[in-house]
């Protein structure tokens, strides 16, 4: 049978699933070994591989490929060895070998320093962060998500001032939890909070305020009371829906977790990134973002499945995954 | 969910958030912050060979950017923390007060104000624009170089630029010369072939100090800790220094910041480390570099010109040489 690509909200096959699936890893992947590995696409510079006769070149240094035309030209010109070199791209896009050679060798190499940290280690303490940030943001922004969605006494109470507050830079207050927390873990959690929470409320309440009508109708028809409808109805009715905010919300989490790093000491794959940035070692800077990629993919992966388990009946969810 | 799925996540907060509660309050070694410069890696010696602990010290450091540093010591939750001699006076005004009891070097060399080819001095960079961290010692160091080749800070316009990314906005041709300091400085030239100090730090030795600055309350209830560290710091000076275990020194340091040994040799080099019996003489009161109040003087001026803060510190209420001196 021959397979139709376009048709509106239909499923595709579970084999067109699947290809389409990893050509969504591997065509970005190819784009980015293609500049990376074809000279006469981009590669703006040179890397030096023979200084010549330029003074001030060494060989590894990377140089415009004009300036680096022109010293040739010149030294050409005076009868002197010119400088030798091939295209490259800057420092600051390393090729996928390098990359990848980088994503296993920063597991392997052992901390210099005696209260050094193992890469696996810097991670295990990154993702403690974000779990402690994510549940602290949960136990607090899910309740009031539902009840701000559910009374409208509590979402006007509530609302104006998160979205006044949504807005405001969590890194901000940096300073202020370090004051109050601390130089450790404490105002690291805080930002991860202030940066989820608000966002959070917001999501749920309006994915409360979603709920089938006619459910909350048909409850009131048959005597339900407040606290029962909340309990019996609103919630179980949304459950698979805030189950997709969370998971959602906690990739939300996860962007703010090099900022909240940086405040008090300087911990987990932050320090990582941070030290292999300054002294440009990108190849190292890129494994350790493809790292945190694969643990929030991977993350996410795992509740859609547990997902699925929970609610059975919840056909988006299929859908989508 | 079921009931008891509910009761599980709920203690597993509550015992979370307990842990997270309670971290704060085991047993409180002095805490010194230390951050990413040449001469303060060197406490990694002191730190690897466990000549803290060997002198009797509970004490440990920890890790930071430079800038959170400064804010958790302002927010009182550093004992200590290693700071230029100018940031100590930017932090004291803000509140958070450090009294300077050592000195751990002096710049000369590592910073520096890296102009494209063709530039071959201060001189020729007369109206030309130059990407600088205003108010920060790179600028601190340019205006001494301007002021010595007789020059104005109107001379040459000043592009504001964070230090961390002047090597993209000196390669991006759009200014003539930036300010950084090492490892930067050595990234922009690296990146800007051609690119070369015209004026550094080693041409205003002592412009910048890098000093241990205690926090006033911890001065007083710990001091004979805090002069038993400037022992260790004597001892961590000489490993460097002596030949013999130069090189053990340097691997340690380097693996402090990942870096190769070869590589972080040359960034010691720009640093002049201030053993206890140089920090005497630099704690003598002079006007001028060579002492540390002279220095901080300046600093204050630059400060106080810049409006980094309004009025003029008491120099003298930051510094307390006794400690060094009793040695």
């Amino acid at each position: 049978m021959k397979t139709r690509w376009l048709q509106v909200l239909k499923p595709l096959s579970p084999r067109a699933r699947r290809v389409l699936g990893s050509l969504s890893f591997v065509l970005p992947i190819l784009l980015w070994a293609f500049v990376s590995y074809v000279p006469s696409v981009w590669h703006p510079q040179v890397l030096i591989t023979k200084p010549g006769s330029v003074e001030y070149l060494e060989p590894g240094m990377r140089m415009d490929k004009d300036a680096f035309d022109d010293e040739v030209a010149s030294a050409r010109e005076d009868n002197k060895p010119p400088p030798e070199g091939y295209p490259s791209n800057p420092i600051y896009l390393p090729a996928p070998h390098e990359v990848a050679i980088a994503l296993y060798t920063a597991f392997t190499t052992p901390p210099v320093s005696q209260d050094g940290q193992w890469l696996h280690q810097s991670l295990w303490h990154s993702i403690q962060i974000i779990f402690w940030g994510f549940v602290i943001s949960s136990v607090i922004g899910v309740p009031l998500g539902v009840l701000c969605g559910t009374y409208g006494v509590f979402a006007r109470l509530n609302e104006p001032f998160v979205e006044f507050f949504r807005y405001l830079p969590a890194p901000a207050f940096g300073a202020l939890a370090v004051a109050i927390l601390g130089i450790y873990d404490g105002p690291k959690i805080t930002i991860i909070v202030i940066g989820t929470l608000f966002q959070q409320i917001l999501i749920i309440a309006n994915t409360t305020r979603k709920l089938d009508v006619g459910l909350v109708e048909a409850a009131l028809t048959l005597g339900t009371k407040n606290a029962k409808l909340l309990t019996r109805v609103v919630i179980p009715g949304i459950l698979p829906d805030l189950y997709r905010d969370q998971r959602i919300l906690l990739g939300w989490a996860w962007t703010y977790l090099i900022v909240a790093e940086l405040i008090g000491t300087t911990s987990g794959i932050t320090w990582f990134i941070t030290l292999q940035a300054r002294y440009q070692h990108f190849a190292n800077v890129y494994a350790a973002i493809i790292m945190i990629g694969i643990i929030g993919v991977g993350t996410d992966m795992i509740l859609a499945l547990l997902g699925r388990r929970f609610f059975p009946w919840d056909r988006s969810l299929e859908k989508s995954n | 969910m079921s009931r008891k799925a509910n009761l599980g996540w709920t203690m597993g907060l509550v015992l979370g958030l307990a842990s997270i509660a309670m971290r704060p309050a085991t047993a409180a070694p002095l805490t010194v912050g230390y951050s990413d410069w040449p001469g303060w890696d060197t406490w990694q010696i002191a730190i690897d060979k466990g000549w803290i602990k060997e002198a009797g010290i509970d004490l440990t450091f920890q890790w930071f950017d430079y800038s959170a540093s400064m804010d958790a010591f302002s927010a009182g939750k550093l004992d200590a923390d290693l700071m230029t001699n100018g940031d100590t006076l930017v932090t004291g005004a803000g509140g958070g007060k450090g009294i300077m009891i050592m000195l751990t070097d002096y710049s000369s060399g590592n910073d520096m104000i890296v102009a494209k080819p063709g530039i071959k001095s201060l001189k020729d960079l007369k109206g030309k624009k130059i990407g600088i961290e205003v108010g920060l010692v790179e600028h601190l160091l340019l205006l001494h170089g301007l002021q010595a080749s007789g020059m104005k800070e109107k001379d040459v316009k000043l592009v504001n630029a964070k230090t961390n990314e002047t090597p993209q906005v000196l390669a991006s041709g759009q200014v003539s010369a930036i300010g950084a300091w090492q490892p930067i400085s050595g990234q922009a030239m690296k990146g800007s072939p051609g690119a070369h100090p015209i004026y550094t730090s080693s041409q205003a030795p002592g412009l910048i100090y890098d000093v241990l600055a205690v926090s006033p309350a911890s001065l007083n209830a710990h001091r004979a800790d805090w002069m038993k560290l400037i022992g260790v710091w004597d001892r961590v000076v000489h490993y460097i220094a002596d030949p013999a275990t130069q090189d053990d020194a340097i691997k340690i340091m380097a693996g402090r910041v990942d870096m190769k040994p070869e590589d972080f040799k040359p960034l010691l080099q720009g640093t002049h480390l201030i053993d206890v019996a140089e920090g005497k003489k630099t704690f003598k009161k002079a006007d001028g570099l060579t002492s540390l109040y002279g220095s901080s003087k300046i600093a204050d001026d630059f400060n106080v010109a810049n409006d980094v803060y309004k009025k003029a510190q008491d120099i003298n209420s930051y510094i307390d040489p006794s400690l060094t001196n009793a040695q």
